[in-house]
Formats: structure tokens, C-alpha cells, sequence
């Protein structure tokens, strides 16, 4: 049995001990007696607030419940939020806002062991991250100071630091701008960024050693490339001993390469052991650093359902689990470190894939990896889903957008994206970014919903019938794959590939059979022609000064490159960490002379239909 | 190009379909695929990330009706122009090139692309069944004899002409008296999923780097859908040493015949042989069960191939089941693929053991396609060219050192 038939029972029998404790709390009067009293110490913890109309409200809403069997069924069901097994939360308080109004703890009637419990019992307010705020805007395009000034406007309307890079087609796939037959794409959908003096530009004006600062980097296949380039210009900026202080996250993650983006340039095995290599140089070197992002959104993108995403990435996640265990890296020290990354589209599954996953994650990395608290939380990072974006009549995108936002919120994601109106046509225009901005804003500044009370939805019958179900479905798949060998076997027979492209497919199909109304697409249209609206395009003038930006470096470079190659070789030869080499590389060779150092040394993936 | 009444074709329309360099958006060209296969087409997907010399180079051997591209990262104006403009450059104007790309493709970009000799876009949000109707249509062609085509085309034409079931009728125009190169020519046989094409892209790299001059074509068959007739054929797609002008490809469905190869494949191989072109051909059949024969070695009439290769994984069952391939008896060489399997240890001693009662000396080349650089292929490639008699002594083992894309 692989690891993920071990998961799939360890759910089961966390479900079984779930059951058994329910009943337990029923009919054993002591046990029922200190979940009584638990229970009544956990209300008196929570705090009042009041809405701005002086409605007052509790901090957090528990199920309003005596019952100890019910009592059990949340706690150790769900979990009071911060805690195993994290369905209802990662932390405690989440979107909270920071000021407390002080409102009269007995206001809180549906309670009576609340009101109980002495004011002098309550435990002090939970330490863990409150107000991290979520907001995380995807943006690139053009040259890096295109991309810098982007970042510089975006900033202007958001709290703290945060800086979420979208790179082009030729960066994603490891090639330099001046290959053969790319110059077309260079700057288009994403920054170029070929060298340490791009990314330099790219992060100029920015203190990223504050300690809100944030910076995350869609990159997967040169991630260990980019991340050393992000390393050595933060170090040029700020010194040597900045490098514990930068905190952000880089995509990475390569199973979902091989089954959905597409950015795969080294078999699998080397692929792998590249990444594996960056995580444990990261893990001492860099803690506040996520040094992979364990995503479903591309999965989900390229067509796959809720259900399937969530059962892809956690089994990717446990997957990349094991191999560093395997090499014998401890799983307190990583599991903290890995981040998640998933799709909120408009399915109703959407509404608890959050809560599940975390869930899931939990019981899997404590009761078969060994993993304690801290490594135990699954930290999520959620997108908007682009791909319900249509070009007819695109304006609707915004309430798209913005109920996905709502329900991503619901889920408590760690942070969040959401897409642009104008997404279906080009990268994203200053307009509607700061639209799209806005809109979370709106939902958790402007809007009461998530700002007093936490958990207002968790519990809610329909949401646990929901999660119910979509945990039930991501078992099935969990333990069909284990049939096939695991994920990495199930990989290579395409098996996550050609389950994505049948669900992609019969998406399209619902559409147009007119089983999956689109508003403006095959309901209630209106036949307006598409819209023309402004393009964010790279132009062929800013190719060429990319290109000669590169040359430049490169002719600096010509006399260091080589041996810096060679070294990056011998140590990819001997099987040493490549990362802690590349941090030198980078210094002198750009991003396409050490993908082809490595092919050298590694080979070429073969793709996969 | 759109004719009122097209003929009805004799064949099922053939169309190649990509993604440009640089972009891995395939969501909507394999749901394009289903569809086109489902409507009866046969699809040639080159897969994503695709180099306009890759797709020009592909469609030329494919001698495919048209060419769909589906872009989504941007650049699409200078992309498609590229293509067209390679296509027209190297005497393939007569292949039109068309595509989509959802919203990320403009009104405004299509009639700068259409100056530019891209024939129509889909834009986000056209019906697949409309779409699907249009391109049978539009693109129909008939698959004649013509003159002008040089080189590689002129193969591809010859193959198709002999697919429409027309045979060799048109090797004159193939032949070529100055080139009389002696060719080998190798049938790959094996259960599906063996890894025939894996280890014939892996050969053809040892091929390309023990030969800095020579060519080598590959034929490959896969099955055409019982229903629709149409075939999603996606072997190029991993065939990744095969994009190199000195690799001619050529995907055959098998429109229903049921030996393993298409019912052209014979004229192909001799349209192939006889261009003097070639120093090495391989053939691989579909996935074949226990008593098929696809290179006809057994019976009395000449044999399609000058060798054979069965290659097989080492969940074949058990002694009983292996006992009863029968090609394993017939086969020049026998290769164990997927040696990096838990089970090959015990297989390769089965295997042995039911090849020493041929009493033929029949070796077993245990290989690991999947990995590069694996000895066991270099081995298996060594004793290809000691039977065909190649002349692989002009390359060095690191002649060749690899792209980094195509
Ligand atoms: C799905 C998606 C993804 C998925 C792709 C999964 C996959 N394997 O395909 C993921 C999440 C991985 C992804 C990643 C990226 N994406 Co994206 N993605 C999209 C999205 C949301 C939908 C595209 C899609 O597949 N639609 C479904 C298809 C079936 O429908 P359709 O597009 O309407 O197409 C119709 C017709 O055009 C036609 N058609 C299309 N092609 C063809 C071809 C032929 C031959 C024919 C006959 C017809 C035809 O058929 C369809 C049915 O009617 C679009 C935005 C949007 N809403 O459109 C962005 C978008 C295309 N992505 C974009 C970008 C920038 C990227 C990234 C580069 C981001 C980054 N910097 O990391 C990466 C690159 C990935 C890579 N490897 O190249 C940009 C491109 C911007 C630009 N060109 O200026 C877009 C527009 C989003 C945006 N505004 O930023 N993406
Ligand atoms: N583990 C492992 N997998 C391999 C090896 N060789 C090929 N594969 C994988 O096996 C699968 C099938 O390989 P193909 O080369 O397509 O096999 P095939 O025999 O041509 O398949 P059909 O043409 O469909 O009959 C692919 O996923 C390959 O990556 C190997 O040596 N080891
Ligand atoms: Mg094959």
C-alpha cells in the first residue's frame, strides 16, 4: 500500500474515533462532565464585540449547544479554530478586526455557560495571527520596471507589503529572452526576467526585509534559478544577513507541472530532487520563507473538478511529504514550511474545499507522518478561478469574482487573489486590478461579514452534508490512485492527466449542451459584439531592450561564466545540494545558461500528452 | 478555400494541432481534440510548447490538411505569422493555418493575422458542434499527386496517397536513383504501454548522435476510434529527439484494419526505402496481444521488416501467459523494458529462460527507457546497428551535446 491508502484509512479511523467519542460523551457522564467544562472555559475565552449599528456579537460563534455528544462532534469533528483538525480554521481569529469594542460578556444569552464562567477564568486572547492581511495581487508584465511601477501603484491601496509575481513564457519555461523563436513572447503575461540585475530592478524601492513584507513568485521549473537571482539581489540591497528576514513564497511546486501547467523542462526524478534540494536549503537558511506552494489551481484551471483538485493537491503534498522524510529531512522541521495553493470558482463544492483539505492534511501528517502541531496546519493561499471568466459580457466577471471571494473567505483562506473583469483578455489593465483589489476590500473592510465574528458559516447543516461528500469523493480517489501504485505511478500512467482532460471536457460540453447556464453565454445573452478593451502588450521595442539588457550581462559575465557553469555542473554531477550552488551562479550566468547547464547534466522531460 | 460542395473525402481529414513555444495552455486544444476525433478527424497532436520550425516540420511530414494552433500567452500576431510564413517559405503555402486562442486573441488581431496569412480564429465562446461542422468542411481536400512538392512533402503525399488505399501507385515520385542508401529497416512489436515509443525515441537519439549525417524515419500506428473513425494520434508528443530535420515522422491511424499496422504501412515503408533517404526505419505497431503477427514474420511471404524488436514491461503475468507470445519466438531482438520496475529482476530470468528454448541466441536487452543516458539502451541501440550493419562510426559518444528546447 502506498502512503495515500495509509491516509485514506487514517481518515477513516479518525472518523470511527470521532463517532466512538460522540457516543462516549453520551453515555459516560464523567467524560460528558469535563466536555461540559471545557466547553463552558472555551465560551468564556471569547470576547464581545459590537457591530457599528451596537449590535453586540461574540468574537467567535460556537454551535449553540449543551449537548456533550455535540460537543465532541465539533471539537474533535471540526475543531475550535486554530485547532486539530482545523476545519474551521488555521488560527483563531483570522479577518478579525484588531479593536475590541468592550461589550458586556452576559449580552451573549444563547450561551448560559458563558455567562457561567468568572470574567477572571478567561484565558488571554489568543496570540496567533490576527490581521495577516490576506490581499495578494498577481502582477507582471513587460520589463521589470514595468512590473516594479505595477507593484508600486497596487501597493499604494493595500496595508502591508505584498508582492505576487507573475513571470512570461519564456522566464516560466526556463529559456532566455534571446532564444530562437521567443521574442514574441517576451514581456507577454508575465515580467521577463533573465538575469540577477532583472530581478534588482524588478524589487527596487521596496524594503523587503520589513517585517510585513511578503513577496511570492509563480515560477516552478527554474524556481531554485529565480528564488537564488531573488536571493542575490536581496542580498546586494541589504547585505548577507538579510537572508533569514525575507519571507514570501515560491510556486515550485512540480507534480502539478507534470499534471496540469506545463512547465516541466527535467525528467521528473531530477525535477524533484531539484526542488527537494531548494526546501532544505531554505528550511535553516530561510524560516520565514514557504519554499513551495502546493497548488490545486492549475489543476482546477485546466479542468478538473473541486473534488479532484483537492484530492490531486493533497496527495501531491503528501507525496512531496514523503520524499523529503525519505531523505531524511524531519518532518517538524519542513511540514511548517509547506504552503497550499487552491481554485474558489463557483461550484457549490467550493463553499467547504478549504475547510476539507485542511482537515484531511491534518489527520494525514499527524497520524501517519508523525507531524506535531505547527506542522500539522495546512496554510492556504487561494485564486479566484480565472477560467470562469468570459469574454461576453465581461463586466459580469466582477460579481464572479466577487461571490468566489466570498466563499474563499468563508473557507478562511491565509490570503487570497482575486482575478480581473478583463481577465479573459489580456493581463490584467491598472483599471480593473484595482478593481479586483478593491472587491476585497470591500468584502472584509468594508462589509461587517468577516470582521466581528469568526466561524459565522462552519457548522451550518448544508455545509456539512457538503463536506461530508466532497471528503467521501476525495478518499475514492485517494484510494484509486494508491491501486495504481501512488502518485507518482498514477503519473506516469497519465493518470491525474487524462482525469483533468475528461472533467475539462465535459465542462466545455455542460456548456454548450446548455446543462451549465453562463450568464451572457448561453443565458440571457444579448449578442452585444465582444468588447474591445485596452491590452496590456509588450512592445517589440521593449523585446529588443530586454534582449540587449541580456547581452549586455552576458558579455560582463563572458570570462566568470564558465567556471561558474562548471562548478553548478560538478556539484549537479556528484549529487550535492544544487541550490546552495546556484545562489553563486546566479551572480554571473542568466537564467537560460544554467537551464542548459543542467540539461546537460539531467536531460529533457518528456512530455505527456 | 471554402467551397460550396466539397467533395465527400475518400480519407478522414487529417489536422495538426499545437501549442505555441513557451505556452502550456492546453486545456482547450485537448478538449479540441476529443471533439475533432470525435467528429471523425484524425488529430496529429504535437503537444505544448511547440517551436514554429517543430510545427511547420510536423505538418510537412504529417502532410496534414491543417494546421490549428491554440495560443493563450500572448504574441500570437508574430507567432502564427511565423508559421505561415515558414510554410509558404518551404513550399507548403498550400497548408492553411488556423486556431484560437479565447479572449487573449482580438477582432482587431484577427484582421491583422488574417493579412498575414492565418485563415480564421475561433474566439471565446464559439460552440464546439459549430466549429466541429466548419472544419470538416472548410478544410476537405482531396489527396492528390502534385509535382511541386520537394523533400519531405513529397514523402508525406506518397504516404497519404497510399493511406487513401492507392498503394505505392505514386513512387515515381519519390524515387530517387542518386541516393541509394541501404536502409534497415525495424518492426517494434509489444503489449501497450510497453514503452515502444519511449525506447524508439531514446534509440533514435543514439541514432542521431552515432550518425552526424544520416536520417532515420519513424512510422508510427496507433488505433483509429471504431466509431467515429477518427483518431487522436499523440506519439509525437513525447517523441521528444524526433524534432530534428534529420527525423522524418509519420503517424498512421489504422482505420480499422486489425493487425496492428495501418493497411499502408507496407506501401509506406517501401515509399520510405525507396527515396534512398533513410539509413533506418522503425515501425511500431499498435499494442499487440499473444498471436498477432503485424510484420507478417511467420508466414511464407516477404516479411515487411528486415528485423524485429518485441519489447515488453515486467507485468506481462506469469511463465503461462509468456509462454504464449508468440512473436517472442520470431522476434531478432527481445528488449525488458521499464527494468526500474520492482518486478524486473524476476522477469528478466523468466524471459531468459523462455527465450533459450528457441535455441536462436536470442538475447534480452533489459532497458529503462524512461531514463536518459540509461547503458541498457545504449546496449540494445549497439546490437540494432551490428544487425543492420550501420555505419555508426563517425559519431563519438558526446558528439552531440543536447538543445535546450527545440
Ligand atoms: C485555464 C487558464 C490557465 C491554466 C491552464 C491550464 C491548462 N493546462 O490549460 C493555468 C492556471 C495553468 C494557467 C496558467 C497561466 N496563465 Co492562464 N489562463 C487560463 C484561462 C483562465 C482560461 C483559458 C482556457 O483554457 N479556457 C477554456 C477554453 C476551452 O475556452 P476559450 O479560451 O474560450 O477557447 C475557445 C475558443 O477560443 C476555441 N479555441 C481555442 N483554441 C483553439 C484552437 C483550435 C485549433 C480551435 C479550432 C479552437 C480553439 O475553443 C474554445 C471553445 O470555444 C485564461 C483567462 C480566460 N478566462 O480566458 C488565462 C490566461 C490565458 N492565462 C494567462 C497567463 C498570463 C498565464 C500564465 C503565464 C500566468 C503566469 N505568469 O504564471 C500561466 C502560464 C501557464 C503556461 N504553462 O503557459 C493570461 C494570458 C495573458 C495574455 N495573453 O496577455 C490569461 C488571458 C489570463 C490573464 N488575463 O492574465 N492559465
Ligand atoms: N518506469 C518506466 N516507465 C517507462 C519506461 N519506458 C516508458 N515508460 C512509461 O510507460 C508509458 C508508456 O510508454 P510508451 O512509450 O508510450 O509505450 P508504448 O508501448 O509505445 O505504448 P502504446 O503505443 O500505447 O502501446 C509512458 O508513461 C512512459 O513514460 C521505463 O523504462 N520505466
Ligand atoms: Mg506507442
Amino acid at each position: 500500500m502506498s502512503a495515500l491508502g495509509k491516509i485514506a484509512d487514517s481518515v477513516d479511523a479518525y472518523n470511527k474515533f470521532v463517532a466512538a467519542e460522540v457516543a462516549r460523551a453520551r453515555t459516560e457522564e464523567k467524560f460528558a462532565a469535563e466536555l461540559r467544562a471545557k466547553w463552558a472555559k472555551l465560551h468564556a475565552s471569547i470576547e464581545m464585540t459590537s457591530s457599528p449599528t451596537g449590535t453586540p456579537l461574540p468574537r467567535l460563534a460556537l454551535p449553540s449547544t449543551d449537548e456533550p455528544g455535540a460537543i465532541a462532534e465539533y471539537l474533535l469533528g471540526q475543531g475550535f479554530p486554530g485547532q486539530f483538525p482545523y476545519a474551521t480554521a488555521a488560527y483563531r481569529e483570522m479577518y478579525l478586526d484588531r479593536e475590541v469594542e468592550r461589550a458586556d460578556p452576559s449580552a451573549l444569552a444563547s450561551s448560559a455557560a458563558a455567562a457561567k464562567s468568572p470574567r477572571a477564568e478567561v484565558s488571554p486572547r489568543h496570540p496567533a495571527k490576527v490581521n495577516e492581511e490576506p490581499m495578494r495581487l498577481f502582477a507582471g508584465l513587460g520589463l521589470a520596471e514595468d512590473t516594479n511601477a505595477r507593484f508600486k501603484y497596487l501597493q499604494r491601496h493595500q496595508k502591508s507589503l505584498r508582492l505576487s509575481t507573475a513571470f512570461d513564457g519564456p522566464t516560466l519555461y526556463g529559456l532566455d529572452s534571446d532564444h530562437e523563436g521567443v521574442l514574441g513572447k517576451v514581456g507577454e503575461g508575465g515580467v521577463a526576467i533573465d538575469t540577477v540585475e532583472d530581478m534588482t530592478r524588478l524589487f527596487a524601492g521596496f524594503d523587503l526585509t520589513r517585517t510585513d513584507a511578503s513577496v511570492s513568485m509563480t515560477m516552478n521549473a527554474p524556481a531554485p534559478v529565480i528564488l537564488a537571482m531573488f536571493i542575490a539581489a536581496a542580498k546586494h540591497r541589504f547585505g548577507p544577513g538579510c537572508v533569514p528576514n525575507l519571507r514570501g513564497t515560491i510556486q515550485a511546486d512540480m507534480l502539478k507541472e507534470v499534471q496540469a501547467q506545463n512547465e516541466v523542462i527535467f525528467p521528473v526524478d531530477a525535477s524533484l530532487r531539484f526542488l527537494c534540494d531548494m526546501i532544505e536549503w531554505c528550511v535553516p537558511n530561510m524560516p520565514k520563507w514557504y519554499p513551495v506552494s502546493i497548488s490545486g489551481y492549475h489543476i482546477a484551471e485546466a479542468g478538473a473538478t473541486p473534488v479532484q483538485q483537492a484530492a490531486f493537491t493533497l496527495s501531491n503534498g503528501f507525496t512531496y511529504a514523503g520524499l523529503l522524510k525519505a531523505r531524511g529531512a524531519d518532518v517538524n522541521a519542513f511540514g511548517p514550511r509547506l504552503s497550499f495553493f487552491l481554485d474558489c470558482g463557483l461550484d457549490v463544492e467550493y463553499l467547504v474545499l478549504g475547510r476539507v483539505c485542511r482537515r484531511l492534511w491534518a489527520i494525514g501528517m499527524r497520524d501517519v507522518f508523525g507531524a506535531d502541531a505547527k506542522a500539522q496546519i495546512l496554510k492556504l493561499h487561494t485564486q479566484t478561478s480565472g477560467r470562469s471568466l468570459i469574454a461576453a459580457e465581461f463586466q459580469n466577471n466582477l460579481t464572479r469574482t466577487g461571490l468566489e471571494l466570498m466563499m474563499a473567505y468563508m473557507n478562511y483562506t491565509n490570503s487570497c487573489h482575486s482575478n480581473s473583469a478583463d481577465e479573459p483578455f489580456t493581463t490584467p489593465t491598472e483599471k480593473y486590478a484595482l478593481l479586483a483589489s478593491h472587491g476585497q476590500s470591500i468584502i472584509l473592510e468594508e462589509s461587517g461579514v468577516f470582521k466581528h465574528t469568526m466561524n459565522l458559516f462552519g457548522g451550518a447543516p448544508g455545509l456539512l452534508a457538503l463536506e461530508r461528500q466532497v471528503e467521501k469523493g476525495i478518499l475514492d480517489v485517494f484510494r484509486e490512485m494508491d491501486t495504481l501504485g501512488g502518485v507518482i505511478a498514477a503519473m506516469e500512467q497519465r493518470y491525474q492527466r487524462s482525469k483533468i482532460q475528461e472533467a475539462g471536457h465535459n465542462y466545455e460540453k455542460q456548456i454548450y449542451a446548455g446543462q451549465r447556464p453562463i450568464i451572457g453565454l448561453n443565458k440571457y445573452v444579448s449578442h452585444e459584439p465582444l468588447p474591445s478593451v485596452p491590452l496590456a502588450r509588450t512592445s517589440p521595442t521593449k523585446q529588443r531592450l530586454q534582449v540587449s539588457r541580456l547581452k549586455a550581462f552576458k558579455q560582463k559575465h563572458t570570462k566568470k561564466s564558465p567556471d561558474a557553469l562548471q562548478k553548478l555542473e560538478n556539484v549537479a554531477r556528484s549529487g550535492g545540494n544544487v541550490f546552495g550552488e546556484l545562489v553563486n551562479t546566479v551572480e554571473v550566468c542568466s537564467l537560460g545558461q544554467i537551464t542548459a547547464c543542467l540539461t546537460n547534466v539531467v536531460g529533457k522531460f518528456r512530455p505527456m500528452v | 478555400m471554402a467551397a460550396a460542395h466539397p467533395p465527400r473525402p475518400a480519407a478522414p481529414l487529417r489536422i495538426l494541432t499545437a501549442v505555441p513555444v513557451c505556452d502550456g495552455h492546453d486545456s482547450a486544444v485537448t478538449t479540441i481534440n476529443i471533439e475533432l476525433a470525435r467528429h471523425g478527424l484524425e488529430v496529429i497532436y504535437l503537444g505544448y510548447h511547440q517551436s514554429a520550425a517543430a510545427i511547420v516540420r510536423a505538418a510537412i511530414q504529417e502532410d496534414v490538411n491543417v494546421v490549428g494552433l491554440s495560443s493563450y500567452n500572448g504574441g500570437h500576431i508574430v507567432f502564427f505569422k511565423e508559421v505561415a510564413d515558414q510554410l509558404k517559405k518551404s513550399g507548403n503555402g498550400d497548408i492553411p493555418v488556423f486556431g484560437g486562442g479565447g479572449g487573449t486573441i482580438t477582432k482587431a488581431d484577427e484582421r491583422v493575422m488574417k493579412r498575414q496569412g492565418t485563415d480564421r480564429i475561433y474566439f471565446a465562446g464559439t460552440p464546439l458542434d459549430a466549429m466541429m461542422a466548419e472544419i470538416k468542411k472548410d478544410y476537405a481536400r482531396a489527396a492528390k499527386p502534385n509535382a511541386k512538392f520537394k523533400g519531405d512533402r513529397a514523402l508525406a503525399r506518397a504516404i497519404t496517397i497510399a493511406e487513401s488505399g492507392l498503394g505505392t501507385r505514386h513512387l515515381s515520385l519519390v524515387t530517387s536513383p542518386q541516393k541509394s542508401r541501404r536502409c534497415f529497416v525495424v518492426g517494434v512489436a509489444g503489449p501497450g504501454g510497453a514503452g515502444k515509443s519511449t525506447l524508439i525515441d531514446e534509440l533514435t537519439s543514439r541514432f542521431l548522435r552515432s550518425n552526424p549525417t544520416g536520417r532515420i524515419a519513424l512510422l508510427a500506428n496507433d488505433p483509429s476510434h471504431p466509431d467515429s473513425g477518427g483518431a487522436i494520434l499523440g506519439d509525437r508528443v513525447s517523441a521528444i529527439y524526433a524534432q530534428d530535420d534529420r527525423v522524418f515522422f509519420r503517424s498512421l491511424a489504422t482505420r480499422g484494419n486489425l493487425t496492428g499496422l495501418s493497411a499502408a504501412a507496407p506501401a509506406a515503408i517501401d515509399i520510405l526505402k525507396q527515396s534512398g533517404e533513410f539509413d533506418l526505419i522503425f515501425v511500431e505497431s499498435v499494442g499487440v496481444g499473444q498471436e498477432s503477427d503485424p510484420f507478417r514474420i511467420f508466414g511464407k511471404g516477404r516479411k515487411l521488416v528486415d528485423a524485429t524488436l518485441f519489447v515488453l514491461a515486467p507485468y506481462y503475468g506469469g511463465l503461462i501467459q509468456l509462454q504464449k507470445i508468440a512473436l517472442l519466438n520470431g522476434a531478432d531482438l527481445v528488449a525488458l523494458n521499464k527494468c526500474d520496475h520492482p518486478m524486473a529482476h524476476t522477469a528478466k530470468a523468466e524471459i531468459q529462460a523462455r527465450l533459450d528454448q528457441n535455441h536462436r541466441e536470442q538475447k534480452l536487452h533489459p532497458t529503462t527507457a524512461a531514463k536518459h543516458f540509461d547503458p541498457g539502451v545504449d546496449a540494445l541501440f549497439t546490437a540494432i546497428a551490428k544487425l543492420g550493419r550501420l555505419d555508426v562510426s563517425r559519431g563519438g559518444e558526446k558528439a552531440c551535446s543536447m538543445e535546450v528546447s527545440s
